[in-house]
C-alpha cells in the first residue's frame, strides 16, 4: 500500500499543474484581449459610417465595408508627406545619437583626459532635466538659428543625448580591454579601435539604443508641435491632431487616421519583434 | 513612455558610479606613466574630437537651456515676444495661483495610480517567465503592442472606446447591467481614464524589463526552495519579489517621471474645452497652456523651473527609498 | 469651434466709401524671382474654393504661387500666434473680427497701403472691423449668420410642424421635447456651450447685450443675459439636450449628422458640411431663429490679412486685395462655401445648394446683430468657457456662473484700456 499516496500525489500534481496551466493561459488571453482588443475596434470603426458608428446597441462588423473614411483622413492630412517626415526624423535622430553618443562613450569609457569628471557631472545634469521643460528657450534657439518651421528643427535637438552616451558607456565598461590593448599594440589610433574593436562588440547596446530612439522619435508629440505651423514640416503625431482638429469626433475618419499613423510602426514592430524587446530588455538591465 | 532617460542612467548610476569613476584604462604596474606628460595631450586631442558633437549639442540644446529658463523666469512677456524683467513676480503668482495646486495634485494622483499598473506587469511577466511555458513569444509581442504605437494615435483611439453614448466600453458595461458615464468629460472619472490609458500603454514595457529581470534570477534559488517545500506563492514573495526588487525599481522610477511628464494624453484625449480639464491637466499642460497658448513665457519659465526642483527631489527621494527595499545581488 | 467664432459685426445694406489713409512713404519694390505665397485658413471645406482663387491668381500673375495652409480652428490662434512671434506666420492669412485688433495693435499685421483698394462693395460694418486707427488692414471675405437647422425626417415622425418664421422660444422649446425620444437615444435639440452659434443669439433675443456698445463693460450680470443663458440650461436640465459631457465626447453638429439630434443652431457655413454628410444632405433644412422678446442672429465676417512681416509685401498685398475682389466672391459663391461679402454675390450661394433653403441666413440680415468684440476679446472668450461650463455642466445656477463671469470680464476689459 505505500505506493498509493504517491500514486494520487503525482495524480493531483498533474492535475494542479494542468489547472494552472489553463489558468495562467486564461489570465494570458484576457490580457491580450485587453491590451490588443483597442486596436481591433479601432480597426473595425474604422470601416464604419458616422451614423453606424452611434447606433445603439453598436454593430460588431461594419453592415458594409466603408472605404470612404480612409479617402477622408488622406486628403484632411498630407499624410504622405507627413510619413515621410516621421521617416527622416526618426533616422536622422537615431543615426545621430548612435554616432555621436557611442564617440562621447567611448571617450568617457576608455580615455583618461583631464576634467573627465566635471564633464561627466555635467552630461549627468542633462539626464535630470526633463527635456520638455526646456521647449521654451529650444524654440528660441530654433528662431535664432532661422529654423523655426523646418523638418532640421523637428530633429535637430534630438540628435544629442545624454541618455544615449550614459547607456553605450555602460556597454564599453563592460567589454574586455584585452581586445583593445592588442590593436594598440599594432599601433592603432582611438578612432581605429572604436570604430573597428567597440562598435562591433557594442552591436547589441548601438541596437537597443537605435530601436529606443526610433521609438520616442516617432512618437514625440510636444516639440514637434510647437516647431512646426505648416502641415508640409509636420510629423504623423502633430498631424493626428490636426486630423482631430478637423474632424472632431468623427470617430470612424479618426480611426481610419489613427491607424494609417501607427501601421509603419507596427509593420517594422511585426519584422523587427525580437530585437525591440530584446534592446528594450537590454535597456533596463545595466548593459 | 516619454524619457525614461533619467531613470536608466541614475539607476546604472547608482550601481556603477564605484567601478566607473575609479579611472579604469590605467592598469596598474604599466610603464605607461612615464610618458604621461604626451600621451595626455594626444588622448586629450582624441577625447576632445570623440567628445565634441555631444558635448556641443547637450550644451546648446539642453544645458544653455536652462540658464535661459532660469533667466525668462524672471521676465514678463508681450502677446508677441519681447521681454522685460520683472523680478520674482512670476514666482509669487505661482505660488498664488491655485491653478497650479490642482495641477500638481492631478498629477501626483495621476502618478500614483499609474503605480498600480506596475502588479499586472509582474503577475504577467512572472507568468510568462514560467519554464515550458507556450506561445510566451506571441503573448508577449501581443502585450508589447501598445508600447510601441503612437501616444497621439493612441489617444484618439482611447476617446473613441471611452465615448459615454457610443462607446464599446459603456456598451459591455451596459451588457452587464452598468450603466457608465461620459468616462473623459466627467470630471470624476476623467483622470482615472487617463491613468488605464497610461497603464495601458506601459503594461508591456514593464513586462519586458521584469522578465528580464526574472531570467537573471538563478533557477537553483527556486530548485532549493521546492525541496524545502515551499510553494508558487511562498517562491513568488520570497525569492522572486527581493531578488528582482532592482528592476521593480528600476520600472517605478520610471513609470513616476513618465507620469510626472504626462502631456500627450491630456492635450489629445481632454482638449482645451472639455469640463474635465480642471479635473485632469497636469503640471506639463499647464506649462504648455502657459507658455504656447497664453503666451505667457515668463510665468512658464518660473514653472518648469519649479516643476525641475521638484523633479529631482522626488527621484531623490526615490533613491533614499530604494536603500529600505532594493536588493542588488 | 471649426470656423466658429467667425463672425462680426455688421449691419448689411448701406454701403460707404472709404477713403483710405495716406500710402506710406516707402513702397515696397516687386520681387525679382518667382515667389511662393503661404496662405493660412481653417476651415476644411474650404479648401478647394480657396484653392480656386489661388490658382486664379496664379494664372494673372505666373510669377506667383500661393500655397494653401491649413491649421484647424481649434489650433489656428494659438499657432498662429507662436508663429507671428517667431516670424513665421504665413503671408497672408485668415482674421476674424475677436482677434483683429489685437494682432494689428502689435504690429503684426501690414495694412493694405500698397496696392488700390476700393471698400465700396461691401457692407460697411464688416469694412469698418478691418481698421485700425484709420488704416485698411483687410478686405471683407464673407459674412455669416445663424439659423436653425433641423432634420426632416424626425420632425415628420414625431408629427411636429416644420420650423418657421412664426416660431418662438416657446414654440422651439414645446418640439424639442416632442423630438425626444431616449429609446432612441435621440434628443430634440443640442444647447451647445458656444457663444456665436448658442448663448449670443439668446443673449440678444432676450434684448440683453454680451459687451456694451463703449466696450468697458460687460453685459453679464443683465438678468436679459442671464434669461439667454437659462434657454440652454434648461434644455439641458430637461433632457432634451444632450448634457455637457456627452457633447464634449461627440460634437453636437456630429450628432446631428448621425441623427441623433433634431434641431442644431448652426452658421451659414455649415451649408458645406451639411451637404457632404448624407444623412444631413437628405434629411436636413433651415429655418430663420426662433424669437425671443425679440428677433436677432448673430452676423459675423472673416477677412484676408497680410503678415506685417512677410518676405514679399508687395505680392501679398496684392493676393489679398484679390482675394476681396469680385472674381473671388464668384468663385466662393460658386462652390458654396460661404456667404460672400461682396454685394450682388450673394443671391449665387443660395443657389448653390438648392436642397437647403439658405435664403433664410440672408432674411435675417435687417435685425443681425454683431458678434461682440473688444481690443482683446480672446481673453474674455476664455473667461466665458470657462465660468459658462459650471452652469452647463448643472454644477452651479445660471445667475452665479454670469455674475463671476461679468466680475472677470470687467476686469479683464479694464486691462485693455491700459
Amino acid at each position: 500500500m505505500p505506493s498509493a499516496p504517491a500514486v494520487t500525489g503525482g495524480d493531483s500534481r498533474v492535475w494542479r499543474d494542468r489547472g494552472g496551466r489553463v489558468a495562467a493561459h486564461t489570465f494570458l488571453i484576457a490580457a491580450v484581449i485587453a491590451l490588443a482588443g483597442p486596436f481591433l475596434w479601432e480597426l473595425l470603426t474604422s470601416f464604419k459610417t458616422l451614423a453606424e458608428s452611434t447606433k445603439v446597441p453598436p454593430t460588431v462588423l461594419p453592415e458594409d465595408w466603408h472605404g470612404d473614411n480612409y479617402g477622408e483622413a488622406l486628403t484632411g492630412i498630407p499624410m504622405w508627406k507627413m510619413l515621410g517626415n516621421s521617416v527622416v526624423n526618426a533616422i536622422v535622430r537615431t543615426l545621430g545619437q548612435l554616432l555621436f553618443c557611442s564617440m562621447a562613450a567611448y571617450a568617457f569609457a576608455r580615455l583618461d583626459f583631464p576634467g573627465r569628471r566635471v564633464l561627466f557631472g555635467l552630461f549627468l545634469t542633462v539626464l535630470l532635466v526633463p527635456s520638455q521643460l526646456l521647449v521654451i528657450p529650444q524654440y528660441q534657439i530654433m528662431q535664432d538659428l532661422n529654423l523655426l518651421n523646418t523638418l532640421t528643427a523637428v530633429f535637430l535637438p534630438g540628435m544629442f543625448s545624454a541618455f544615449g552616451t550614459f547607456l553605450l558607456r555602460q556597454f564599453f565598461l563592460a567589454l574586455p580591454v584585452e581586445l583593445e590593448e592588442a590593436a594598440r599594440l599594432d599601433g592603432a589610433s582611438p578612432l581605429r579601435i572604436y570604430w573597428s574593436v567597440l562598435l562591433p562588440l557594442a552591436r547589441p547596446g548601438l541596437i537597443a539604443l537605435g530601436i529606443l530612439t526610433m521609438i520616442w522619435s516617432w512618437n514625440d508629440l510636444l516639440w514637434p508641435l510647437i516647431v512646426t505651423t505648416d502641415t508640409a514640416n509636420m510629423t504623423l503625431s502633430v498631424g493626428l491632431t490636426s486630423l482631430q482638429g478637423q474632424f472632431q469626433t468623427d470617430y470612424p475618419v479618426l480611426m481610419a487616421g489613427s491607424l494609417l499613423a501607427t501601421l509603419p510602426v507596427i509593420a517594422v514592430f511585426v519584422v523587427l519583434q525580437k530585437h525591440v524587446i530584446e534592446g528594450i530588455a537590454l535597456s533596463g538591465s545595466k548593459g | 513612455m516619454s524619457l525614461p532617460a533619467g531613470a536608466v542612467a541614475m539607476v546604472d548610476e547608482a550601481e556603477a558610479a564605484p567601478v566607473a569613476v575609479a579611472d579604469r584604462p590605467t592598469a596598474p604596474g604599466r610603464p605607461r606613466r612615464k610618458r604621461k606628460g604626451r600621451l595626455d595631450r594626444h588622448t586629450g586631442l582624441w577625447a576632445a574630437f570623440f567628445l565634441a558633437p555631444t558635448t556641443i549639442g547637450l550644451g546648446v540644446f539642453y544645458l544653455w537651456p536652462v540658464v535661459q529658463t532660469i533667466y525668462f523666469s524672471f521676465t514678463s512677456w508681450g502677446p508677441f515676444g519681447g521681454h522685460t524683467f520683472i523680478g520674482l513676480d512670476n514666482y509669487e503668482a505661482i505660488f498664488q495661483d491655485p491653478q497650479v495646486g490642482v495641477a500638481a495634485r492631478n498629477t501626483l494622483y495621476f502618478a500614483v495610480l499609474g503605480l498600480l499598473g506596475l502588479p499586472v506587469s509582474l503577475v504577467l511577466a512572472a507568468t510568462l517567465n514560467r519554464p515550458g511555458r507556450k506561445g510566451v513569444s506571441a503573448y508577449r509581442a501581443l502585450i508589447f503592442l501598445p508600447v510601441v504605437t503612437m501616444p497621439a494615435a493612441v489617444a484618439i483611439v482611447w476617446r473613441w472606446l471611452f465615448n459615454g453614448d457610443f462607446g464599446i466600453i459603456n456598451s459591455l458595461l451596459g451588457s452587464v447591467g452598468i450603466s457608465g458615464t461620459s468616462w473623459l468629460s466627467n470630471p470624476d472619472t476623467a483622470l482615472l481614464a487617463l491613468a488605464v490609458v497610461g497603464i495601458w500603454s506601459t503594461v508591456g514595457y514593464n513586462m519586458v524589463i521584469l522578465m528580464a529581470g526574472l531570467q537573471s534570477i538563478p533557477k537553483q534559488f527556486y530548485e532549493a526552495a521546492s525541496l524545502d517545500g515551499a510553494g508558487p506563492v511562498r517562491q513568488f514573495t520570497s525569492i522572486t519579489v527581493p531578488l528582482l526588487s532592482p528592476s521593480l525599481f528600476f520600472v517605478s522610477v520610471l513609470s513616476v517621471i513618465g507620469s510626472l511628464q504626462t502631456f500627450d494624453l491630456v492635450y489629445v484625449m481632454i482638449g482645451k474645452t472639455s469640463p474635465a480639464l480642471p479635473q485632469t491637466r497636469t503640471i506639463v499642460y499647464l506649462f504648455f497652456e502657459k507658455a504656447f497658448i497664453a503666451n505667457d513665457r515668463g510665468y512658464a519659465a518660473a514653472l518648469a523651473f519649479v516643476l525641475l526642483l521638484v523633479i529631482s527631489a522626488i527621484t531623490g527621494l526615490q533613491f533614499w527609498l530604494q536603500k529600505k527595499w532594493v536588493h542588488y545581488a | 469651434m471649426r470656423r466658429r467664432l467667425i463672425s462680426v459685426a455688421v449691419a448689411v445694406g448701406t454701403a460707404a466709401v472709404m477713403a483710405l489713409a495716406a500710402c506710406s512713404s516707402s513702397t515696397p519694390t516687386e520681387a525679382s524671382g518667382p515667389v511662393t505665397l503661404s496662405y493660412g485658413v481653417w476651415d476644411k471645406n474650404q479648401v478647394p474654393a480657396m484653392q480656386k482663387i489661388a490658382d486664379a491668381f496664379h494664372a494673372a500673375n505666373p510669377n506667383v504661387t500661393v500655397n494653401v495652409q491649413l491649421t484647424p480652428y481649434t489650433d489656428y490662434f494659438t499657432k498662429l500666434q507662436v508663429a507671428a512671434t517667431g516670424g513665421e506666420a504665413p503671408d497672408v492669412f485668415w482674421m476674424n473680427g475677436p482677434n483683429f485688433q489685437l494682432y494689428a495693435s502689435n504690429g503684426v499685421l501690414q495694412p493694405l497701403t500698397d496696392v488700390q483698394v476700393d471698400t465700396a462693395p461691401y457692407p460697411e460694418s464688416l469694412v469698418k472691423l478691418y481698421q485700425y486707427q484709420g488704416k485698411q488692414y483687410g478686405l471683407p471675405k464673407d459674412f455669416d449668420t445663424v439659423g436653425l437647422w433641423y432634420n426632416k425626417k424626425h420632425f415628420d415622425a414625431a408629427g411636429v410642424k416644420y420650423p418657421d418664421d412664426t416660431w418662438t422660444w416657446a414654440t422651439f422649446k414645446e418640439a424639442a421635447t416632442k423630438l425626444t425620444d431616449p429609446a432612441k437615444g435621440q434628443f430634440g435639440a443640442a444647447a451647445q456651450l458656444t457663444g456665436q452659434e448658442g448663448y449670443y443669439n439668446t443673449i440678444f433675443q432676450a434684448g440683453g447685450q454680451v459687451v456694451s456698445a463703449d466696450g468697458k463693460s460687460s453685459g453679464y450680470d443683465d438678468p436679459k443675459a442671464v434669461e439667454g443663458l437659462k434657454f440652454w440650461t434648461d434644455l439641458i436640465a430637461a433632457n432634451v439636450s444632450p448634457s455637457q459631457g456627452q457633447m464634449t465626447d461627440t460634437a453636437p453638429y456630429q450628432m446631428f449628422e448621425a441623427g441623433k439630434v433634431s434641431m442644431y443652431w448652426g452658421g451659414s457655413w455649415d451649408a458645406a458640411e451639411f451637404t457632404s454628410n448624407a444623412l444631413t444632405k437628405a434629411d436636413a433644412d433651415v429655418a430663420v431663429l426662433p424669437q425671443g422678446a425679440q428677433r436677432a442672429t448673430v452676423i459675423h465676417g472673416l477677412s484676408n490679412v497680410v503678415f506685417a512681416r512677410t518676405k514679399y509685401k508687395l505680392e501679398a498685398q496684392r493676393f489679398a486685395a484679390f482675394l476681396g475682389s469680385k472674381e473671388a466672391a464668384e468663385i466662393q459663391a460658386g462652390t458654396g462655401t460661404v456667404i460672400p461679402a461682396y454685394n450682388g454675390t450673394q443671391a449665387e450661394w443660395v443657389a448653390a445648394y438648392p436642397q437647403f433653403k439658405l435664403q433664410n441666413f440672408l432674411d435675417q440680415l435687417p435685425y443681425a446683430k454683431p458678434l461682440p468684440v473688444s481690443a482683446n476679446t480672446a481673453a474674455w472668450n476664455t473667461a466665458e468657457t470657462d465660468e459658462l461650463t459650471k452652469a452647463w455642466t448643472g454644477a452651479e445656477a445660471v445667475d452665479q456662473s454670469a455674475k463671476r463671469l461679468a466680475e472677470s470680464m470687467n476686469a479683464l476689459l479694464a486691462k485693455e484700456g491700459r
